[in-house]
């Protein structure tokens, strides 16, 4: 037998191991280049060899190199694709293209700084409002694009005058008369959104936010908790709407898109009364002579006869308002290459209102260019100019505001025939200026030039970390010019205004990032500075006594005072934030700032959020994964410093008087007093600390979406800024550090799409938001203060109503006296809060092959207002409750102590005219169900856009405001506009004499060539 | 290369840091002053005093209520006894918070500086001010009041010891007035232009007036209060030249308060019980101080209760209620009338009655009535003498109409009855059944500076105004 050589048996085994081993570790340099199927190259891009740790990502061009075996098989992800895998190909260049993963579960949002994070790492809640959803709103003002739509977010618009102001609130009031407003911030830079030009004699005016064109918008990120909006420091504690513009495409020929629509508005009249005449008493009276009175308290007009010929009944309102016109033309292109892309827009939107002689005209111009300078530097510049042109009339309680004066008016008399043949004004009463007269003798006119300028750098030194420096400003001209005539019974010698506002605002973030992925940890660093410098200057001139009717310059005045007033306010922040991603179902979130304001006297605060997403659905295997798609649970904490205060409230200081019937400088002489605000010198920030738990969910392969976050909101240190004290401390108000604010509440929103063929679809999406918004504390030893037309009363709901009501027995029953009148009671008590209860909205979209067909219903339920309309209306005879002039037996026990039911009946006229002083009389509910957007639209399909020039065209038609369900007891136009007299806090709930809202019919045309 | 770079950014920001403080140190108002001098602070006080306490809403609810003044609105309102707290916030705001916390700022400022005159001033103008809040509120804060944010609630002071310290400030006034240190007011002073004899009779004035409030006090001797005051009005004004009032240019922005509480857009107008016993007395001075209605040229107040054309009613006369009319803030009216019921109330009718003959004689002479004229002179023969029977009654009645829309007349009714007035009826809505005896207490105070006596109904009485 041969000897068998174990020995080289194992040799031989070695060297093939060897060979093998040697052949194994002799790495190559793989090189490749990943692209999007539309050719543009993808940054950032994750190359990783697989089963191994090591990984690389793509530079800006897209090209990457890897040291890999001769054999193996890279995996390749990136944010917002599919992610792919190729087996290595030796010697060759690898050109991998990435398909876009447009099923939300990858999907990226822009989030605070500009940061993008996939949307399922995201450990707080917010919501998307994509292009498509605001173009179909056909709102001009970008607020209400958002109305109904977002779980948690209330928008209202102030009234329906053109570019009137909305406010939106995000999760409730988190300070009591401090701006409530969320931040809004524009590709990463903070945009101002004031609301800046009522009336000269009152009324909202627009918020700047206006200023902003809805065609240039890719997306609306809402973010709502402290959790999202830690970053942003104080400024975004209220909430944050991230705006991200449209860009240009990289790698296509220039698009031109031409959009043109035009609507007709009509508006939502208040109901009233149109049967009985002037008059009082049940007699009629002519409005001229000894019959000059101010009640329409007059004769049943179906059986009057006015000098032997039967009245003609006239509504007051309805010959007033006109039908207003809306009308919205934009011109964009966009287009680029690998290295460069452009997006330009033009728009030019024009409205006229309802109201005769309002009306709003917005040019905007928007300009983006991007630039790749290097393959590791980029930049993007940006400008938004926006020219906005306003002619309003008076808002509110005020005798220049002819809406005032239209809705009491009465249906016995013409109104329209304003002047006497002796060029004084004709009314059908004293002490008023007659509506006619008023439009075309009172106006108000303002124009705003505004510059946002943009410009983002990108430098990427090494494939891991990049480098960002973003510069915005936002820079506006705002001039205001109001002038009401000789001839006024308010002014009988005219008065003018002119203002002017210089408001600039510079904003610098530098940002550097690093990203990489160790084993099966994906961790991503941030750290950050910024510096925002606010600076806003006034000039307020009064003239009154004009030299001559109809000579508006200010040199008219024969008397004429000017004040000027300027503002700085600065703010520094260092801020860090972490996240790590353990093998793509595990994230953790720190984040940490460091902030100093110059409003404060400790003028620097740190505070930060620590936050984890559990994607669960990760873990769950294939039977359950077909009914539960995606599943994530997230849990944060946040605490937020906050410097909600104006400047310059550290100090008492001495303010020139002004007092209603004399002006100083007097005689030579002039006067100075104490604020009445009281400085506190010892402001420091307040803290929001919120804890908020999420479920996100989505099931039968995302058909079936549902998301919920439930969330509790603590403020405490809260400033108050014009805290009213009791006026014997010898102040009226100060500014307070102590308040205390609680919101706890539920957002729910649940999206589904019952049916996706070829050719139909049928999405819903539902959102729903309850919460409690409770005053806590206000300041040790204060139990309450005034907000302005509400309280903050400690331990109730935000924003109380607080005067005179019924007398009522211990059962509840109202008192009546024995002339059968209702008993006022001797003290006044809290009736109600604007807080509601709830809200939510429905969306549905129909698809049928080229039709679409969709709708929006949104709904709030709870929460009061004070219809000063009402109050008046009922006085004067005029309001709807009024058609009824049979006597009333009011509905109470007497107020004998007999407890015996009420049975003496007393005089529509005085029963009316004393509840008109009794608040509880014309509080009103303000819940509400609106069809807020109804639209069809038909999109050309290929073959009958093969014989035209464009690649794309649709039709739409769209109502606005079609219907609206109010509560029973509403007897205004629109229960959302609570704010008459503008957003800020001490506004709210109060209703009087805005213009109505209206409904709205239009059509539009998109074409792309 | 990483760690160089982290370390890089943070030296930078270490470096920056002071930087960053110099950046933020912005907090500084330039719109407005840090602190005043007097002459700055008195002028714009004068006038609030003149139109705010002397015009303001405070003064027309008490025209209201007295049945001078009326309004072309149907009752039930503020004119039938219908108010809410919140209805007297504006008075109390104006008299808290621009009047008196300034004059408290001025008076130490004033001290501080060495300048007892405008001291003087200030404590004369305080007693004023304090003498109105507690006349129509009672209980009012005072000795913790002023120091804003470090006394949330400031107790209120019972009305006799602010009556004592509305004495104890005219009496350290009336000594710094004499000083004659330091620096002295001028043009700023709007009322008396810095003549400190003038406002030394303004104080004495006040003094006498102060001590007849307490005629009917629990604790206190009609007498002698009389006696004190005669003492004081020994020093006090005599003539018309010695009134403390405010001119008004009468331009567009600047006009009499006056001239604004009856412009036509508020609806006001003279009450039909005014304008008709000045009509059956008639009144020589019917003509400066009541305008004949537009439409029908009469003198036609109206009737509570009922409304009409406005222009068929009269307005306040050209006298104070034109543009550039003054605003009363203490007349010389009033002193001779103190001086006129203390001699009654000490010496009797026949000594009383030579006083309150020039009293009335000096009224003629400020409104430039002809004293010789036939009107006048009947005037005079058919009220210008007093008997014992008649006397506190004609004294009143004729310190009412000189003392014109003077709140000091609802303190006379209360303390004397008279002017006889009849309560409103029910059947014009009228609230309570009889005429309001002091003000609510303003809502701020019940929000802000909860106190229980807060809960005072207008029926109730303040202290002095005993049964």
């Amino acid at each position: 037998m041969r000897k068998f050589s174990f020995g080289k048996l194992l040799l031989s085994c070695l060297f093939i191991c060897l060979a093998s081993w040697v052949q194994a570790q002799s790495l190559q340099k793989i090189k490749g280049r990943i692209t999007d199927s539309t050719g543009a190259p993808i940054a950032g891009a994750s190359i990783q060899l697989k089963g191994k740790s090591k990984t690389v990502s793509s530079a800006q061009d897209g090209s990457f190199s890897i040291n890999a075996p001769l054999q193996g098989v890279l995996r390749i992800t990136a944010i917002g694709f599919t992610p792919k895998e190729i087996s290595i190909v030796s010697n060759t260049e690898l050109s991998i293209t990435l398909l876009v993963n447009d099923r939300s579960m990858d999907e990226v949002v822009v989030t605070a700084l500009g940061v993008k994070r996939e949307k399922r790492n995201l450990t707080f809640s917010s919501q998307e409002i994509k292009a498509a959803d605001i173009v179909k709103a056909q709102e001009p003002n970008l607020l209400n694009t958002m109305s109904g739509k977002v779980a948690g977010v209330q928008i209202a618009s102030t009234s329906g005058a053109p570019g009137a102001s909305s406010s939106i609130i995000i999760r409730g009031m988190t300070s009591i008369t401090g701006d409530n407003q969320a931040l809004i911030v524009l590709d990463g830079v903070p945009i101002n959104n004031d609301e800046t030009d009522g009336g000269g004699d009152g009324g909202a005016g627009n918020n700047r936010l206006a200023d902003i064109d809805p065609a240039i918008v890719e997306n609306i990120n809402v973010l709502k908790g402290a959790a999202a909006t830690a970053l942003y420091g104080s400024a975004g504690a209220r909430g944050v709407v991230l705006i991200t513009t449209k860009s240009g495409s990289r790698s296509s020929k220039p698009v031109f898109t031409l959009s043109s629509s035009v609507s007709e508005e009509t508006p939502n009249y208040a109901p009233r009364q149109y049967k009985y005449s002037l008059g009082t008493g049940g007699l009629y009276a002519t409005g001229t002579g000894s019959g000059v009175m101010s009640t329409s308290w007059g004769a049943l007009m179906d059986t009057l006869y006015i000098n032997g010929v039967k009245a003609h009944v006239i509504k007051p309102d309805r010959e007033f308002f006109q039908t207003g016109v809306t009308n919205n033309n934009t011109i964009s292109v966009s287009g680029g290459n690998p290295l460069s892309s452009y997006f330009i827009s033009y728009s030019y939107y024009d409205q006229k209102g309802t109201t005769p002689y309002t009306s709003n005209d917005r040019h905007s111009l928007f300009t983006k260019f991007y630039n790749q300078i290097t393959p590791k530097l980029s930049v993007t510049s940006e400008l938004t100019y926006s020219n906005n042109l306003d002619h309003l009339q008076n808002q509110g309680y005020g005798t220049t505001n002819p809406i005032m004066q239209v809705y009491p008016a009465p249906v016995s008399y013409d109104m329209k025939d304003y002047l006497n043949p002796d060029g004084t004004q004709r009314m059908y009463r004293n002490s008023r200026d007659n509506p006619y007269w008023l439009l075309h003798n009172v106006g108000n006119v303002s124009k705003v030039n505004r510059f946002l300028p943009v410009v983002n750098v990108v430098y990427t030194p090494l494939s891991w970390l990049s480098l960002t420096e973003r510069i915005g400003a936002d820079i506006y001209f705002d001039r205001f010019n109001g002038h009401v005539n000789t001839g006024s019974v308010a002014y009988s010698t005219g008065k003018l205004w002119s203002n002017t506002e210089n408001f600039a605002q510079y904003n610098h973030d530098f940002i550097a990032q690093a990203r990489k992925q160790f084993g099966k940890y994906n961790v991503s660093f941030l750290v950050g500075n910024n510096i925002l410098a606010q600076h806003s200057g006034y000039t307020n001139a009064i003239g009154t006594g004009l030299a001559r009717s109809g000579y508006y310059n200010m040199a008219s005045s024969s008397a004429t005072t000017y004040t000027e007033s300027d503002y700085d306010k600065r703010k520094i922040g260092f801020y860090s934030q972490a996240e790590i991603d353990y093998q793509r179902f595990l994230v953790f979130s720190l984040s940490g700032r460091y902030d100093g304001s110059s409003v404060l006297k400790k003028e620097w605060y740190p505070y930060g959020s620590a936050a984890m997403g559990f994607i669960f659905s990760e873990l769950l295997d294939g039977g359950i994964r077909n009914i539960m798609s995606f599943g994530k649970a997230r849990i944060s904490y946040a605490v937020v410093g906050n410097d909600n205060v104006d400047a310059y409230r550290n100090q008492t200081a001495y303010v020139q008087s002004t007092t209603g019937n004399l002006v100083w400088p007097y005689n030579g002489q002039n006067g100075f007093l104490l604020n009445s605000e009281e400085g506190n010198p010892n402001l420091k920030n307040e803290l929001q600390k919120e804890f908020e738990v999420g479920l996100e969910t989505k099931f039968f392969n995302n058909r079936i979406g549902l998301e919920a976050s439930y969330y509790q909101r603590r403020t405490s240190n809260g400033l108050v800024d014009g805290a009213s004290l009791a006026a014997s401390t010898g102040y009226s108000s100060t500014t307070l550090n102590s308040a205390k604010i609680n919101t706890n509440g539920l957002e729910v929103l649940l999206s589904g799409t019952p049916i996706r063929t070829k050719d139909i679809s049928w999405d819903i999406v539902v959102n729903y938001s309850i919460f409690s918004n409770v005053v806590k504390e206000v300041a040790p030893g204060l139990d309450a203060t005034e907000i302005g037309e509400t309280y903050a009363l400690k331990g109730k709901p935000y924003g109380m109503f607080y005067g005179n009501k019924y007398a009522r027995d211990a059962k509840g029953n109202i008192l009546v006296s024995s002339s059968g009148l209702p008993d006022i009671a001797t003290d006044n008590g809290y009736l109600g809060t604007i807080t509601p209860n709830w809200t939510g909205g429905i969306t549905n979209e129909f698809h049928y092959k080229q039709f679409s067909f969709s709708f929006l219903i949104d709904t709030k339920q709870g929460g009061e207002m004070n219809n000063t309309d009402e109050r008046y209306d009922m006085y004067y005879g005029s309001s709807k409750f009024t058609a009824n002039r049979n006597p009333i037996v009011v509905k109470g026990v007497v107020d004998d102590g007999s407890g015996k039911a009420n049975t003496t009946p007393v005089a529509a006229q005085t029963y009316y005219q004393t509840i008109s002083n009794v608040l509880e009389a014309y509080m009103q509910k303000t819940s509400y169900v609106k069809l807020r957007n109804l639209s069809f639209s038909y999109a050309m399909n290929k073959a009958e856009l093969s014989k035209m020039p464009f690649k794309e065209a649709i039709f739409t038609v769209t109502g606005r405001n079609l219907w609206i369900h109010h509560d029973a007891g509403f007897t205004g136009s629109d229960p959302e506009s609570t704010n008459s007299y503008g957003v800020a806090q001490g506004n709210t709930g109060l209703y009087a004499y805005a213009p109505p809202t209206s409904k709205s019919i239009g059509v539009s045309v998109k074409l792309t060539f | 290369m990483r760690k160089l770079s982290i370390a890089f950014c943070l030296f930078l920001a270490a470096a920056s840091l002071p930087g960053c403080k110099k950046f933020l140190d912005v907090n500084h108002d330039p719109n407005n002053l840090t602190d005043a001098s007097e002459d700055l602070i008195l002028s714009p006080v004068e006038e609030t005093i003149t139109a705010q306490i002397d015009g303001g809403t405070g003064s027309i609810c008490i025209n209201y209520w007295m049945q001078n003044m009326a309004n072309n609105q149907p009752t039930p309102s503020d004119v039938s006894y219908v108010v809410t707290n919140q209805y007297f916030d504006d008075s109390w705001g104006w008299t808290y918070t621009t009047v008196l916390n300034n004059l408290h700022t001025m008076n130490a400022e004033a001290l501080s500086n060495g300048n007892p005159g405008y001291a003087a001033i200030a404590k004369i103008l305080t007693a004023y001010s304090l003498g109105y809040a507690t006349d129509v509120w009672g209980d009012v804060p005072y000795t913790q009041a002023f120091q804003g944010t470090n006394k949330l609630t400031p107790v209120y002071d019972p009305q006799e010891s602010i009556y004592k310290t509305i004495q104890s400030l005219l009496d350290s006034a009336i000594t710094e007035a004499s000083a004659g240190t330091g620096k002295a007011p001028g043009s700023d002073d709007f009322f008396y232009a810095g003549d400190m004899a003038k406002w030394t009779k303004l104080a004495y004035s006040l003094k006498a007036r102060y001590y007849m409030h307490l005629t009917k006090a629990p604790g206190y001797d009609a007498t002698a209060q009389s006696n004190l005051a005669l003492q004081a009005l020994a020093n006090g004004m005599t003539t018309y030249a010695d009134d403390c009032s405010f001119a008004y240019a009468g331009s567009t922005t600047s006009s009499a308060k006056w001239y604004w509480n009856f412009y036509n857009q508020t609806t006001a107008t003279l009450c039909s019980t005014y304008v008709d016993s000045l009509k059956s007395r008639n009144d020589p001075r019917i003509a400066q101080i009541c305008n004949t209605a537009a439409n029908t040229g009469l003198y036609t107040g109206i009737t509570i209760g009922t409304t009409g054309n406005l222009f068929d009613f009269s307005t306040g006369g050209l006298f104070y209620c034109n543009t550039n009319s003054n605003g009363y803030v203490f007349s010389a009216d009033e002193a001779l009338f103190l001086k006129a019921e203390a001699t009654f109330r000490v010496s009797g009718a026949s000594a009383a009655s030579p006083i309150y003959r020039t009293a009335i004689t000096n009224n003629f002479l400020k409104l430039g009535i002809d004293t010789n004229s036939t009107a006048a002179q009947a005037y005079l023969t058919a009220r210008g003498a007093l008997t014992d029977a008649n006397a506190l009654q004609r004294i009143i009645e004729e310190k009412t109409t000189a003392n014109w829309f003077s709140n000091e007349n609802w303190v006379d009714w209360r303390r004397t009855g008279y002017p006889k007035l009849t309560v409103l009826p029910s059947s014009v809505g009228a609230a309570v059944s009889e005429i309001p005896r002091r003000f609510l207490y303003p809502q701020n105070e019940l929000t802000s500076n909860p106190q229980s006596i807060q809960n005072a109904k207008i029926t109730d009485r303040v202290w002095w105004d005993a049964q």
